[in-house]
């Protein structure tokens, strides 16, 4: 990348987070716990940044995984009275772990057939953990369980803008977090899985150690959401990690692109906004959203089918930076050349 | 006798078809094994028993002196055993770079929590990895295309690439599919030459298989011939070129 491009990136990164520090500032403070919400929703895509961008995986189980993170700060914080910082890393953990547990028979699947069999475990928490008895016996019924907010270092983060800010830090640290991990020898590694198995593994790579890898942080990206989630609703209804949640999260990744980092934030104001402009701005109810999203997959799926995000990143980089030419026809390596750099 | 890599009676079959029967095949360290055959006669499959791809039904692979069965493809990897595809299988939607950086990766201790927080030896091995790799790209006149996607290469220089990917990883044995396949003559020369040299700077043996005789003949010391599975033949060059058995199953039957 040549220093203007990274001039360029790195301006508009500042730029998108003063915007996302000052904007809600001046909103409503249900426009601010929909930001947070966003932002909660920007771990998902995030983690399916990880999961589908990286190493090819398709998930329609983030919800279930973000479940188990709100379940278990929700009943740690609420029930058992622990440090929300604790029960947070627990859930976390706890995510990661049945990620893994999830991953091991999906090691043998791709595709189609893996597609399914999330759906599988979507359905199971869906219909075991989420139904209304297993849940309200695990959190001790939905009246008595009421997750207080936590302090960071002594401040309150009772006020929606502190909350916000709180969980829109959260985000820019886990994106800065993958970030690394992708230009790192990490994302190197489960990008050439997703692009040969084969030769990935004949090179000397434990394709079974990286996928699980791959699951358990993406899982984990997953319960962090949950376990923000359930701190920021101050309760946790099943409702709200269903299967279709999940559907809808691939989907909307998918809208805007797995391949860039830039893709959570933005997935997860879509989420959260669209539906509200639509409420509050057309005649359409926030029921048609699914619809409004289907349609945007549509048009994505054919006119830009690494994501608008992943897309719009590329234009401008190309503008900005131009492709090198591209190899030329007399590109052998003749004898000479290859005699005068190998010899010793 | 042992050699670096030895197979004992390795047969393998696949429903009605006998791919492999009863084949025997020694590599001395530092040599250049060829070997040949007409197409299907069970040349990839025999690599792919060597790599740990396919499990061979009877029969014995030994590296090294150490018997390989039970040995997983990622492990024979780490012991040594390095090799190019015949159907390109290069990493497509990555840069040349990258492409040469992964197996040096796939040795190095990092782990995902030191590349998230970029611990100093995470940035200490990126540069290593990426010194090496641009090293090896030198080496095969890839340097210009570093940054350039593997699939868009010419596949002159794909088969070059294959090559510095399995230099990547320090093998003592390199297993070559085919590597002048959709080379022509001068091209196919110069792979000749590219090879004596990987032999010379890396003390690399090789066995390698192809259809182009001028290439085996060129540059093999020693040949096997498979055919239907079996071998037919083996030798020197010379030997090999002037066995009847050979030139009938390459020809047919000749009056």
């Amino acid at each position: 990348m040549t220093a203007d491009a990274r001039v360029v990136r790195w301006t508009a990164v500042g730029v998108g987070i003063a915007l996302g520090v000052l904007i809600p500032a001046f909103l409503s403070n249900f426009l601010r716990s929909l930001a947070s919400d966003a932002a909660i929703a920007g771990l998902i895509v995030l983690s399916l940044v990880v999961l589908t961008g990286l190493v090819g995986q398709i998930s329609f189980c983030q919800y279930s995984f973000a479940a188990i993170g709100a379940f278990t700060v929700g009943s740690l914080v609420a029930g058992h009275h622990w440090e929300f910082w604790l029960a947070l890393l627990v859930g976390v953990c706890f995510a990661a772990a049945v990620g893994v547990l999830v991953a091991i028979p999906a090691l043998r699947l791709s595709g189609l057939f893996l597609a399914i069999l999330t759906i599988g475990v979507a359905l199971f928490f869906d219909r075991f953990l989420l139904a209304p008895g297993t849940w309200d016996s695990f959190s001790g019924g939905t009246s008595s369980w009421r997750p207080g907010r936590p302090s960071f270092f002594g401040i309150g983060l009772r006020g929606e803008y502190a909350f916000y800010l709180f969980v829109f830090g959260i985000l820019l640290v886990a994106c800065l977090l993958v970030w690394n991990l992708r230009t790192g020898k990490t994302g190197r590694v489960l990008r050439a899985v997703r692009e040969s198995e084969v030769a990935a593994s004949t090179v000397g790579l434990n394709l079974t150690a990286w996928k699980l890898t791959a699951f358990g942080i993406s899982a984990a990206l997953a319960g962090l959401a949950g376990g923000l989630s359930a701190v920021r609703v101050g309760s946790a209804s099943a409702g709200s990690y269903d299967f279709l949640h999940s559907v809808i999260i691939a989907a909307i990744a998918t809208v805007v692109g797995v391949g860039a980092i830039t893709s959570a934030p933005v997935g997860g104001m879509f989420l959260l906004f669209v539906p509200e402009i639509m409420r509050a701005w057309t005649p359409f109810s926030t029921q048609w959203f699914p619809f409004v999203t289907g349609i945007l997959l549509i048009f994505q799926l054919v006119y830009a089918p690494d994501g608008a995000v992943v897309d719009s990143e590329r234009r401008i980089m190309r503008r900005l930076h131009p492709p090198a030419p591209p190899p030329t026809a007399d590109d052998t390596a003749t004898p000479e050349r290859v005699l005068a750099r190998t010899s010793t | 006798m042992t050699g670096l890599l030895d197979l004992y009676d390795v047969s393998i079959r696949f429903g009605g078809v006998q791919a492999l029967l009863d084949v025997s095949l020694h590599v001395r360290t530092g040599e250049i094994v060829g070997l040949i055959g007409p197409n299907g006669a069970g040349k990839t499959t025999l690599f792919n028993c060597i790599t740990g791809v396919l499990r061979p039904d009877t029969g014995r692979i030994t590296y090294d002196g150490r018997d390989l069965a039970g040995v997983k493809t990622h492990r024979r990897a780490r012991l040594g055993i390095a090799r190019t595809f015949q159907n390109l299988q290069l990493f497509g939607r990555m840069t040349v770079l990258e492409n040469v950086m992964v197996p040096i990766d796939a040795f190095s201790p990092r782990t995902p929590v030191g590349d998230a927080f970029r611990l100093p030896t995470a940035r200490f091995e990126e540069r290593k990895a990426e010194e090496r790799a641009r090293a090896l790209l030198y080496f095969l006149d890839l340097l210009d295309v570093a940054e350039l996607q593997a699939a868009d290469l010419a596949v002159g220089m794909q088969r070059r690439l294959e090559l510095a990917r399995a230099l990547a990883s320090n093998p003592d044995l390199l297993l070559l599919d085919e590597p002048a396949a959709g080379l022509d003559a001068r091209e196919t020369a110069e792979l000749a030459d590219v090879l004596f040299r990987i032999r010379e700077q890396f003390g690399v043996t090789m066995l390698l298989v192809d259809h182009d005789m001028a290439l085996v003949m060129r540059t093999c010391d020693h040949i096997y011939v498979l055919d239907f599975g079996r071998i037919i033949s083996e030798g020197p060059p010379e030997h090999v070129r002037d066995d009847p058995q050979v030139i009938q199953a390459y020809l047919g039957e000749v009056a």
